[in-house]
């Protein structure tokens, strides 16, 4: 085992870990976060997506020790109590969510890229979710939600 | 397992021989986890050097593009002076897997992992990288011809040495190269075929050419038929055609259930040899 200190969604946390779990493994097992989702297990679907540093990244291969002292959003982080995220907000007016499974680590996924850059282009855009597989909706829907969420991000909404 | 976050390389290096063979360095580990959830590989002790101070970071230095061999993927595809210098290679980084896959993931560890078709590796084959690798007897440096030991199989031993950076001579007037891919889609997909080129023309003549393809072999392959075909001559439509064909002489690729059958590899790489050398054309002309 060994100690681990890491910041999620803004707290400090620190937990006795064994190495040779992964970040995903570490947050739905060992914290509950799980909204994190793990799909394939090996980085071809993008469902485990987190902020690590700020740059989306698979979860599920990152080795939790990689965690030390980093800066960590999971899903759990994203809306403000109650209030959801504009992100999350326009997916759901958009119809870009239908089973969901996915739809956590889309949202991080535009959340690293909306963060970054506030006003993208489309192929900016697919860029930043081409990693994140989505079998319902087809991902025009999620494009456009993404749109959506970028202009009421422009305007100040959080 | 035992995990350690190496501060320099030469701490990573240190760790490495005090394991004597039973630990290995990991970098974006994209590959090595997957190997390690496979039970392809059971390390006891990794050695993280995405942290390493003196492996961070890409500049130009010289006449040369220094690229440490923790700069990830995305680092290199974005950074502006790769973006300038070389465009293919900017191209290849920023194919591989899926951004979260290249937020982590090293172009080192592209080619570490010696997979037939990496496409950061095989972007970088064609320009003459020169790999800096450190071990117990000291730092010496490898080409690209000698880094591939076989299928997934890499000639640096990542149990006992670490490579550390990679150096790239930048090009001069009148070079250019490419990185072309055939594929299924835009992410998350291995692709069918890519090809990768460099090439001097001056006073419309090939000084020399640097034609890499794969996945038809161990490795990037220089389709050397096919540059010996070239050099001193025009690169006309028909000379590219012609040097598309050649490149046959020299790849054996495999069948693939996703990724196109020998048959259709074999129909559509001179295609592909045949587009890399126009866009090192388009760009010189």
């Amino acid at each position: 085992m060994a100690e681990l200190h890491t910041t999620i969604n803004g707290e400090a946390v620190a937990a006795d870990v064994d190495p040779a779990m992964t970040l995903a493994e570490f947050l739905r097992e060992k914290l509950y976060l799980t909204g994190t989702k793990i799909g394939c297990g090996r980085g071809e679907c993008g469902a485990c997506t987190i902020i690590m540093n700020g740059k989306s990244v698979v979860s599920c291969l990152i080795p939790v020790m990689r965690a030390e002292g980093a800066v960590l959003q999971t899903i759990e982080g994203v809306a403000n109590g109650r209030k959801l995220h504009p992100i999350q907000e326009e997916f759901i007016n958009k119809g870009a969510i239908q089973c969901g499974f996915c739809t956590p680590g889309m949202i991080m996924s535009s959340k690293a890229l909306l963060d970054a850059n506030p006003d993208p282009t489309r192929e900016e855009i697919r860029e930043a979710l081409g990693g994140n597989v989505c079998r319902c909706t087809g991902y025009v829907n999620i494009e456009q939600a993404v749109n959506a969420a970028a202009e009421r991000m422009r305007k100040g909404e959080k | 397992m035992q995990y350690i976050n190496a501060a320099s390389s030469s701490e990573a290096l240190a760790a490495l021989l005090k394991a004597d063979g039973r630990g290995m360095v990991i970098a974006g580990g994209t590959d090595v986890i997957v190997d390690m959830k496979n039970g392809k590989i059971h390390p006891e002790l990794l050695i993280d050097v995405t942290r390493a101070a003196d492996m961070q970071g890409i500049r130009v230095e010289d006449d040369k593009l220094v690229i440490g061999a923790a700069a990830t993927l995305t680092q290199i595809a974005r950074h502006e002076a790769v973006r300038r210098f070389y465009p293919s290679l900017a191209k290849g980084c920023g194919t591989v897997g899926s951004l979260q896959i290249r937020n982590s993931a090293t172009l080192a560890g592209n080619v570490i992992s010696a997979q037939p078709a990496g496409d950061g590796a095989m972007a970088l084959a064609p320009l003459a990288p020169v790999f800096t690798v450190l071990s117990a007897a000291g730092e010496r440096t490898m080409t690209m011809g000698e880094m591939y030991a076989g299928f997934a199989r890499s000639a640096v031993d990542h149990s006992r040495e670490l490579v550390t950076r990679i150096t790239v001579p930048l090009p001069g007037a009148h070079e250019a190269a490419s990185f072309v891919r055939l594929e299924l889609r835009k992410s998350l997909s291995l692709p069918m075929l890519n090809c990768a080129a460099m090439v001097h023309y001056e006073d419309g003549a090939v000084r020399w050419v640097r034609i890499t393809m794969a996945p038809v072999g161990v490795g990037p392959v220089r389709a050397a038929a096919a540059e010996a075909y070239l050099t001193g001559g025009p690169l006309t439509e028909e000379a590219m055609s012609r040097a598309g064909e050649l490149a046959l002489e020299n790849a054996n690729p495999r069948s693939n259930p996703l990724r196109g059958s020998r048959e259709y590899r074999l129909e559509t790489l001179p295609v592909m040899v045949r587009r890399a050398l126009e866009e090192c054309r388009a760009q010189l002309v």
